[in-house]
């Protein structure tokens, strides 16, 4: 195998390398035109990279549309959610890793079930709950949306997480004294800390890149997350790429750095969640 | 699907002796049901109340303007059966469905086996197939709609100065070509979150296993075959089923490259019911093919946790 190894060494390279390319095409079209004016976006011959480099497109785009507001909303979305879906798939996630109980089938059943529905296939019946609510037109309709829509996802990691810990730790600290509730603060969630940046940065992903239900539930301008508010470039004859790509960055960067940020824990945290040793 | 694995792993050990099984015992009662009320109640909320409200108004005769107006038995299905256009748009997304996660899945089993590869420059190939995941999809497609402009894009520019073409291509026109197009782009994103799942699941096979087959005289393929396959069996199992649900229900990449259009030609049943319910206010139509596309999904499901249940 390692001689074998070897041999195809420059030939994995090069296939790793044209993955590398095809990956990042696109968003470096993006970057490119995104520092390009409006008149070398639509000239013709097309160029890839701007002839003249220019910033003012990252500066047009404040005064263009409320892109402050757009990322203040996509910040409230994406923070509440991740709060509330944490405030219930903990515990929930720490019981099913722990106790047994009559019923618990059928809750597994039940997320399953909620995982199978994408929020587009309930929007008619969602439309009219949320409606009910008075939370049409309100990120706080979204929070709430978001967070149900990863309690499946969450739940998974987290009770695949927490399965992982040793259960002989907390029966230690009970016998310390501790309650079972300072047993899990102090013990376990500590331990369980990589599942639980796992979860939040998925959640906060998820619910920061999520479209269709925001789509359908905002309307007013200054209510729209980021996701949402890129289609106000464009226009009923043209696009305006230029801005759609600097607002694109915008958007994009925060949640790539985080991403990024959690790869080691991303591998740990598949394997916890979904793959039996 | 898989908690209960992770859970029977976890079950309770009588290591801690008479009085941790009694506490055990004691902490059963009501407690459990405590600790899953706030999650039990998000999902009842959020998702079972829709759900009981969509068989409704699939069963409902609804005004333009949403109001029920009572009950219809099946007829909102029959109309949405007897049109042609559904039966076409159920064609598009058994194509959509399969070809994309069918593509995604052999890619990302060669993707994760060269990711696994010792070779330089590996870290770097590993962060770049996160930001497909990272990025909105809505922001990933909209740029694959700029690359394939008839006038601007880059595809076309790359294809006449390698003079693999003369004119321009009107991509996104033709659903002959614009249907590929977006399973492409379909499979351009599917590919990170599969891609990981196989190299996580590649990091978890025990280096011996090669060795032996190898001292078995196995070469690359049949290592692939009787070793790397077996072994990847579950996240195998979990990317399927996955990928088949987020899949099916995509929405942003045919939303924003094509709208489903020339006429429903590239629609799937997902962007073809929210066009029903939020641009032609049939509610009642678009409530029925949710209702058809949720049994569908969890027809499914079913074949799949039987399956899994089989096996345990």
């Amino acid at each position: 195998m390692q001689r074998t190894l070897r041999r195809n060494k420059a030939l994995v390279t090069a296939a790793a390398y044209a993955l590398l390319a095809v990956l990042v095409f696109p968003y470096l079209v993006m970057l490119l035109v995104a520092f390009k004016s409006k008149a070398e976006v639509y000239s013709i011959p097309p160029t890839f990279l701007p002839i003249n480099w220019t910033l003012s497109n990252f500066v047009d785009i404040w005064s263009k549309v409320p892109l402050a507001d757009y990322l203040l909303n996509t910040l409230t979305i994406s923070g509440g959610a991740t709060v509330l879906t944490l405030l219930c798939a903990i515990p929930a996630g720490y019981v099913l890793a722990r106790m047994r109980f009559a019923g618990k089938r059928f809750y597994l059943y039940l997320i399953v079930v909620t995982q199978m529905f994408s929020p587009i296939v309930l929007l008619v019946g969602l439309f009219r709950e949320i409606q009910w609510f008075g939370l049409m037109d309100s990120v706080w309709g979204l929070v709430l949306t978001n967070a149900a829509f990863n309690q499946a996802f969450a739940v998974w990691i987290l009770s695949g997480y927490f399965a992982t810990i040793p259960y002989e730790l907390e029966q230690a600290a009970w016998l310390d004294g501790c309650t079972k509730w300072q047993a899990l603060r102090r013990v376990t969630l500590p331990l369980a800390l990589p599942g639980i940046i796992t979860t939040v940065i998925f959640v906060f992903i998820a619910a920061w890149n999520e479209f269709a239900v925001a789509l359908t539930f905002i309307t007013t301008e200054t209510n729209k997350p980021l996701t949402v508010g890129i289609y106000a470039f464009f226009g009923m004859y043209d696009v305006q790429w230029q801005y759609v790509f600097a607002t694109s960055l915008v958007a994009i960067v925060p949640v790539v750095i985080l991403f990024l940020c959690i790869e080691k824990y991303l591998i740990s945290g598949l394997t916890a969640g979904g793959v039996k040793h | 699907m898989n908690m209960h694995n992770g859970a029977a792993a976890a079950e309770p050990k009588p290591a801690g002796g008479r009085r941790t099984r009694r506490r055990l015992r004691l902490a059963g009662g009501l407690a459990p049901y405590l600790w899953l009320a706030p999650s039990l109640l998000l999902i009842i909320l959020v998702t079972i109340f829709p759900i009981f409200e969509l068989f409704s108004t699939a069963l409902s005769k609804v005004s333009l303007s949403g109001v029920k107006k009572g009950y219809v038995g099946l007829q909102n299905f029959s109309n949405v059966l007897r049109d042609p256009v559904f039966w076409g748009v159920l064609k598009n997304t058994l194509i959509w469905t399969v070809g994309v996660v069918g593509i995604s899945t052999v890619l990302s089993l060669g993707i994760a086996q060269l990711l696994n590869q010792e070779f330089p420059g590996r870290r770097l190939v590993r962060s770049a197939l996160i930001v497909p995941w990272a990025v909105s999809l809505i922001i990933t497609s909209v740029i694959w709609r700029w690359i394939l402009d008839y006038h601007y894009g880059a595809l076309n520019l790359i294809l006449q100065k390698l003079h693999l073409i003369d004119q321009n291509i009107y991509w996104l026109a033709s659903p002959a070509t614009s249907f590929p197009a977006m399973i492409g782009v379909g499979i351009f994103v599917t590919i990170p979150f599969t891609s990981f799942l196989f190299l996580a699941g590649l990091q978890a096979i025990p280096g011996e296993l090669y060795e032996s087959a190898g001292v078995d005289g196995a070469n690359g393929w049949s290592k692939f075959v009787h070793v790397t396959l077996p072994m990847l069996r579950q996240p195998l199992m979990i990317s399927t089923v996955l990928n088949t649900i987020y899949v099916f229900n995509s929405f942003p990449i045919i939303w924003s490259m094509t709208k489903g259009e020339p006429v429903n030609q590239t629609d799937t049943i997902i962007t073809y019911l929210y066009k029903l319910a939020f641009v032609a206010h049939k509610m009642g139509d678009a409530a029925a093919v949710s209702v058809i596309s949720f049994l569908l999904l969890l027809l499914f499901s079913v074949a799949y946790i039987g399956l899994v249940m089989r096996r345990e």
